[in-house]
């Protein structure tokens, strides 16, 4: 008893470390520019497809395939940026506009993986995917152990990144105030190009760690948009560390209900909080009501 | 003495909206205090904003020493010289006082200079001193002003622009304001202001402009503009009573 339940509270939090790498790149686009990316499943789904290629074509381990699904990403997030955010960022109409933007670009980006791939399942099998660390009675899959620690990693180097570089500085200062960010001499254009390609990648990273965790298709990305959803809000809208604290705490009850109740209840969870908290907390965990509009 | 800011027949307003300055003009002196004044929805902060790049200009020229500035982002007109706290004080409500100030030096690239003129700014407002490692955002509404002031000093600008540092501050706050300004203006830095309180703005200031409508209607001396029976009529109203 005690067992399964130290073994359901590891793989929730090992899970929870993957749902805060999705949610973190997404919470900085947030912060940065307003932009609810509605698009950043998919994203996440293209990065599974990197890693998945690479590693059917030339057996690439998915973690190594990591930085490229990352790099690929990142190009796919600067274009995008300019070719459709840059110039709506002057409207009026900006942030109503963004989510019509960012829900077609995840149409079209979900159309545009079906035909070139299929919505077949897919999945990549490193050894460690089937491989799991037993001790005593605990069973903790490689696959998950290896994804959740090397999540927390690369959030370890973005939070560093965010809090002791100069240019992570400007991020964390525009997302706070805009205004203020750009009278402190901070060209906040570039900090939105730049921080949204820096947001996409991360997705990638993600989706990297998603080939070999579950399998995938493109339309799959619709499932997460709410998951994603509830972590960015129960964090309060573009807070970097609630967004993260609430994906292990989700990912963890989740994980409960899931073991007590079964899987679809797992997933109704994220939906669930979501729900409660717009009614009870709609600043989220770490959010505060009086601050910003 | 050539003016060290112009301001010629601007036209600004938001977005497609209506124009907010109707062919504004200013003309800023170096090493002067001076103050805006007009009333409720005259348009000083659009000016300021105007002047800043915060908000771009439909028509009209603005000048830093001749050169023109009115087609500059924010961040490269701060580089030009001209440093600004807006009415709502623009500060990093989640970062430290410390690193509020930081981020006043984000163009200084060179960390030990950035240091020194932290730790001189610190020394010189003993209030933020002590409560350097406190976030921006818990602090009471004077020591905002106080941080907000300080932190445009940090890259030592040529000209200091407040828009309203009284509000909501207390009498004697405001007199401390005041003080500070005129510590800038004679250690070489120029002032400009904009004022709700015309009368304590005026007699703080060395010169004064009177905006209504999006138009400058007077510009002179403060000391004559506080005397000036139409302004007295217009614009100070019971307070000059
Ligand atoms: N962001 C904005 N969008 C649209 N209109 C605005 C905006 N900011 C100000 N205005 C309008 O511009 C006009 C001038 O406003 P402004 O803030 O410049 O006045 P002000 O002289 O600073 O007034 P106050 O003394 O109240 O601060 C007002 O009619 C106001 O409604
Ligand atoms: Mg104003």
């Amino acid at each position: 008893m005690l067992a399964s339940t130290l073994q359901v509270l590891i793989l929730g939090l090992a899970l929870g470390g993957v749902y805060a790498l999705m949610a973190s790149g997404l919470t900085l686009i947030f912060g940065v520019m307003r932009i609810v990316n509605l698009a950043h499943p998919i994203m996440i789904i293209a990065g599974a497809f990197v890693a998945y290629w690479l590693f059917r074509l030339y057996g690439l381990d998915p973690i190594l395939a990591m930085p490229i699904a990352a790099s690929v990403l990142f190009v796919i997030g600067v274009v995008l940026y300019k070719l459709v955010f840059e110039k709506e960022a002057a409207s009026a109409k900006y942030s109503e506009m963004t989510v019509l933007l960012t829900f077609a670009v995840a149409l079209c980006a979900d159309g545009l993986l079906g035909a070139l791939f299929s919505n077949t399942q897919r999945v990549t099998t490193p050894a460690y995917a089937t491989d799991a660390f037993i001790f005593g009675t605990v069973f903790i899959p490689k696959g998950q152990a290896y994804a959740g620690a090397i999540s927390l990693l690369v959030i370890g180097a973005l939070l560093a990144f965010l809090n002791f570089s100069r240019f992570g500085t400007a991020i964390r200062a525009t997302t706070q105030n805009r205004a203020a960010a750009q009278l402190m001499g901070v060209n906040v254009g570039r900090v939105s190009l730049i921080t949204f390609g820096i947001g996409i990648a991360l997705a990638g990273a993600a989706g990297a760690l998603v080939s070999f965790l579950f399998s995938f298709f493109p339309a799959k990305h619709w499932e997460w948009i709410a998951i994603l959803m509830s972590l960015v809000v129960l964090g309060g809208m573009g807070k970097l560390m609630g967004a993260i604290l609430s994906a292990f705490l989700l990912s963890v009850i989740a994980a409960f209900v899931g073991t007590y109740f079964g899987s679809t209840w797992s997933t109704m969870t994220f939906f669930l909080a979501l729900f409660v908290i717009l009614l009870v907390r709609p600043q989220g965990l770490l959010g505060d009501r009086q601050e910003e509009a | 003495m050539p003016e060290l800011l112009e301001v010629r027949n601007v036209v600004a307003g938001y977005g497609s909206g209506p124009a907010i300055l109707n062919g504004a003009d200013l003309h800023v002196s170096p090493g002067e205090i001076q103050c805006i004044i007009g009333p409720n929805g005259a348009g000083k902060s659009t000016l300021m904003k105007a002047i800043t790049g915060l908000l771009p200009i439909r028509s009209g020229e603005i000048r830093l020493m001749g050169e023109r500035i009115d087609r500059l982002r924010p961040d490269q007109i701060l580089q030009k010289g001209i440093a600004f706290v807006p009415q709502e004080r623009a500060l990093f409500p989640r970062m430290s006082v410390r690193e509020n100030l930081r981020m006043g030096g984000y163009t200084i690239r060179d960390e030990r200079e950035l240091k020194r003129r932290i730790d001189d700014v610190l020394h010189r407002f003993p209030i933020l001193s002590e409560r350097a490692s406190q976030h921006a955002g818990t602090m009471s509404g004077g020591q905002q002003q106080m941080l907000a002031m300080a932190r445009t000093l940090i890259v030592r600008p040529k000209i200091v622009m407040l828009d309203e540092p009284s509000l909501g501050l207390a009498p004697m706050i405001v007199q401390q304001m005041f003080d500070i300004m005129r510590q800038l203006r004679d250690s070489g830095m120029t002032v400009l202001l904009v004022e709700q309180n015309a009368v304590v703005g005026l007699k703080n200031a060395d010169r004064g402009t009177v905006l209504d409508l999006g138009r400058t209607l007077f510009s002179g001396p403060a000391r004559d503009i506080l005397k000036d029976p139409r302004v007295r009529e217009l614009y100070l109203g019971k307070a000059a009573a």
